[in-house]
């Protein structure tokens, strides 16, 4: 029977030369390592986010006197609502984890130099993309912790002298945060960023599929010659087929990524739901600790750092431009990042630096 | 070129480290502006209050305020005072209701405004004849305190019978008797609400459950004003009952928890047998 | 072979296990609630509730009380305060119903007058048939 389906379908889309190009005969390099994998186990990581959402919202309701009272009855009325919140609230934390981490793999490895500029632009767009996912949802359950965190990010824009005001009041719906905030950042959530966001992952896809995969730089040589003046698809015609040696690679690092997301779910529940978090949002009071949430700790600790506000936005700002258009700035022809020891120790300091500001800003 | 950009940057970072007083500083620019911060209401009384016009001993008034239960359940001045909050002309003007601080013998009628429930057994009790026949005798002042000197009013607990206060006016022989017939019961009821704490930590939200837990814990100190220890034991017993069926409820918190446990360890389980698996699968004899 | 042929049975054996682990939890997610067991009503002969005055009962398990007002009939209102949980007290003569822990005041319609309440007293469904009242 199954045969019979597979005949049914090669007559029309011709299954076989399908899974004969896309999958056994596309090669990749011998050498490749687990961080290749890192792009995919993002996009896995969206993809539970997405279902477990769309799952949430079917019992979420985005209005301020009631949002903080159905995630209440998610957590304790719905069955297993509990499973899909902290899949969701877990999975959130990870996937930033992770589409991090394959920023720092891609950088270290030199991919995102000519020919892959663009598509390292365009996962850094997909990087800011992310993160205003993660700000935009963190308002939606109308916690203490969540009201305040958002009241201090979107006061960040006022440090502009005369447009951030205005910038404050649009993402804010106001003067405050109120219902208006909430409908805004939940249409945001739910319905603005998805398709943007599916729109650069095709990009993104896109660019890998039709540069080719990179060759790591560490091991056998870089066989591309620089530099490059026309179009010229990197193939690897005695590398291993992607099915199935690096599809098991793929796959490998997705249960790993379940397992620790089941991980903390297990033993780490309320990691990230001080007493804050499940309280709820009272305009008139203000908690002890307000922080936003950790991947914004960084730029939060820079801020308060730096004396002069629009200085300390400013920088932040400039900090973005180089970390979007880097493969412009960096034209050196040598990938392999251990042949660089300037660019590496400049970037292990920021990377350090980075890390050292998100945890003073914690406390 | 983009190194010496880079390093410049993040040269000019480190002074800034050495600034000291930058959170008063960040938090002036940012969370000092009506829309970055609480909003807080407008009250006539606290903006006056809290001025160098006033005497210390009137100007300490809000500062006690704040730490006091009342403050932390949006109880504020006009609430018990009278009087109109937004309109500094009037905010002490008899015909806003205006009652000013109450005189000794008038504090229980003062607080029984809202706690009517604990007037009415306080008058009829010990300590209330003792009030109204001899204008002497404690009032709710004298136990729970006020915002006068250095008091704030606290939450109630079974503290505030200790021999320091009650032998004002009598041994402590009798108000030991009392204490020990009400402790058995908040001890309880203190666990229970620790546990719905916990419960709320761990995402089992119970606020249906803790609605009868306060229904309880009010009677209960409601009976105390009685001041009758007789009355006290007679009832420790219902009221243990009334405990025993929320405990259960609150036992039924923690079975979930356990549960929700068990399952994502389980899946945890699943999925790192999935990735064994999937390693295994990939090894290959070369 | 045996080996790999024994993986991909684990492979399979612990993938379908995690499947249904998903499905019947969203199943149950899914699901509708369950038709509220059907609360047992309570009947009263009309004649229980002394004329223009109230009678309290116990509706599963829940304290209430049915009042007769003068111009507006029986009404069923439960009694426990919205505010946090103390049980309010009929006040005939000034009709209306009163916490005693923060004074919360309601109407006879359930409405807060004053006080803490956030919210009216939850009404119960009342029904007269003839000489019977229903509640639920």
């Amino acid at each position: 029977m199954f045969t019979g389906i597979k005949k049914w379908l090669e007559v029309r889309i011709g299954l076989d030369d399908l899974t004969r190009t896309q999958l056994t005969e596309y090669r990749v390099p011998k050498n490749v390592n687990i961080f290749a994998t890192l792009g995919f186990v993002a996009l896995a990581g969206y993809a539970i986010e997405v279902i477990s959402g769309i799952f949430l919202l079917i019992y979420y309701t985005p209005h301020p006197d009631q949002a903080f009272r159905s995630v209440q009855d998610i957590m304790t009325r719905v069955p297993y609502g509990w499973l899909f919140r902290q899949i969701h609230i877990m999975g959130s934390y990870i996937m930033i984890a992770a589409v991090m981490l394959h920023m720092v793999t891609v950088f270290l490895m030199g991919n995102y130099k000519r020919p892959r500029e663009l598509t390292w632009v365009v996962g850094g767009l997909m990087l800011l993309v992310t993160l205003t996912f993660g700000f935009s949802g963190y308002l939606l359950p109308w916690t203490q912790l969540s009201y305040w965190a958002t009241t201090v990010v979107t006061s960040m824009p006022t440090a502009f002298p005369y447009v951030g005001d205005f910038i404050a009041r649009l993402l804010r719906g106001g003067d405050y945060i109120s219902g208006i905030t909430l409908g805004r950042f939940f249409a945001l959530h739910i319905a603005i960023l998805p398709p943007i966001f599916l729109s650069l992952i095709a990009l993104h896809i896109f660019l890998i599929r039709r540069i080719g995969i990179s060759a790591t730089p560490f091991g056998t040589s870089d066989e591309e010659k620089r530099p490059l003046t026309e179009y010229k698809k990197k193939t690897y015609p005695d590398g291993l087929p992607y099915y199935p040696y690096f599809f098991q690679k793929q796959m490998l690092m997705v249960m790993i990524y379940v397992a620790v997301m089941f991980f903390l779910i297990t033993f780490m529940p309320t990691l990230f739901s001080p007493d804050e978090a499940n309280t709820p949002a009272n305009p008139l009071k203000t908690p002890f600790h307000i922080r936003p949430e950790w991947y914004l700790l960084a730029p939060y600790q820079m801020l308060k750092l730096i004396p002069n506000k629009f200085l300390g936005i400013s920088i932040q700002i400039i900090l973005v431009g180089i970390f979007l258009l880097w493969p412009f700035l960096d034209s050196q022809k040598e990938k392999n990042v251990f042949k660089r020891p300037v660019l590496r120790g400049v970037f292990i300091f920021l990377l350090a630096l980075w890390g050292i500001l998100m945890f003073w800003g914690r406390y | 070129m983009r190194y010496l950009f880079i390093s410049l940057l993040v040269i000019f970072t480190f002074p800034s480290f050495a600034v000291g007083g930058y959170k008063e500083e960040f938090e002036r620019e940012f969370m000092s502006k009506p829309w970055a911060g609480e909003q807080i209401e407008e009250n006539a009384c606290i903006g006056c209050h809290v001025s160098d016009k006033m005497e210390p001993k009137l100007k300490n008034i809000p500062q006690n305020w704040q730490m006091s239960i009342h403050y932390e359940n949006n109880v504020s001045c006009h609430d018990c005072h009278g009087g109109d909050p937004k309109d500094p002309d009037m905010s002490m003007s008899r015909q806003r209701g205006f009652i000013g601080a109450p005189k000794y013998t008038e504090v229980p009628e003062f607080c029984g405004k809202c706690h009517v429930g604990i007037l009415k057994n306080y008058l009829e009790s010990g300590h209330g004849e003792a009030l109204k026949k001899t204008a002497k005798g404690p009032n709710c002042v004298t136990c729970h305190g006020s915002h006068k000197d250095e008091q704030f009013i606290q939450k109630a607990n079974i503290d505030i019978i200790n021999e320091q206060r009650c032998t004002k006016c009598h041994s402590y022989e009798r108000a030991m008797i009392m204490k020990q017939a009400l402790f058995l019961t908040e001890k309880k009821i203190g666990e229970l609400e620790d546990n719905f704490g916990r419960l709320k930590k761990e995402g089992v939200f119970t606020a249906d459950d803790e609605k009868p837990l306060f229904r309880t814990h009010a009677d209960f100190r409601a009976l105390f004003h009685t001041v009758d220890v007789d009355l006290v034991k007679n009832q420790t017993d219902d009221f243990a009952k009334r405990l025993s069926i929320i405990e259960e409820r609150v036992q039924k918190g923690f079975r979930e928890v356990r549960f929700r446990q068990n399952f994502s360890g389980f899946l945890l389980f699943l999925f790192v047998g999935l990735a064994i698996t999937v390693f295994l699968l990939g090894r290959r004899s070369e | 072979m045996k080996r790999r042929n024994f993986l991909k049975l684990l492979f399979a054996f612990l993938g379908s296990i995690s499947f249904a682990s998903f499905v019947y939890p969203l199943v149950r997610f899914l699901a509708p609630p369950g038709i509220e067991a059907k609360t047992k009503k309570l009947s009263l002969s009309k004649g229980e509730i002394p004329v223009g005055s109230a009678k309290n009962i116990i509706f599963n398990n829940t304290p209430a009380i049915i009042i007769d007002r003068a111009d507006k009939g029986l009404v069923a209102l439960s009694k426990i305060c919205t505010h946090l949980g103390c049980i309010v007290e009929y006040d005939r003569a000034k009709k209306r119903l009163l916490c005693p822990c923060h004074a919360g005041v309601y109407d006879l319609e359930g409405n807060v007058l004053s006080g803490p309440p956030p919210k009216p007293l939850q009404k119960l469904p009342l029904k007269v048939e003839g000489e019977t009242i229903v509640i639920g």
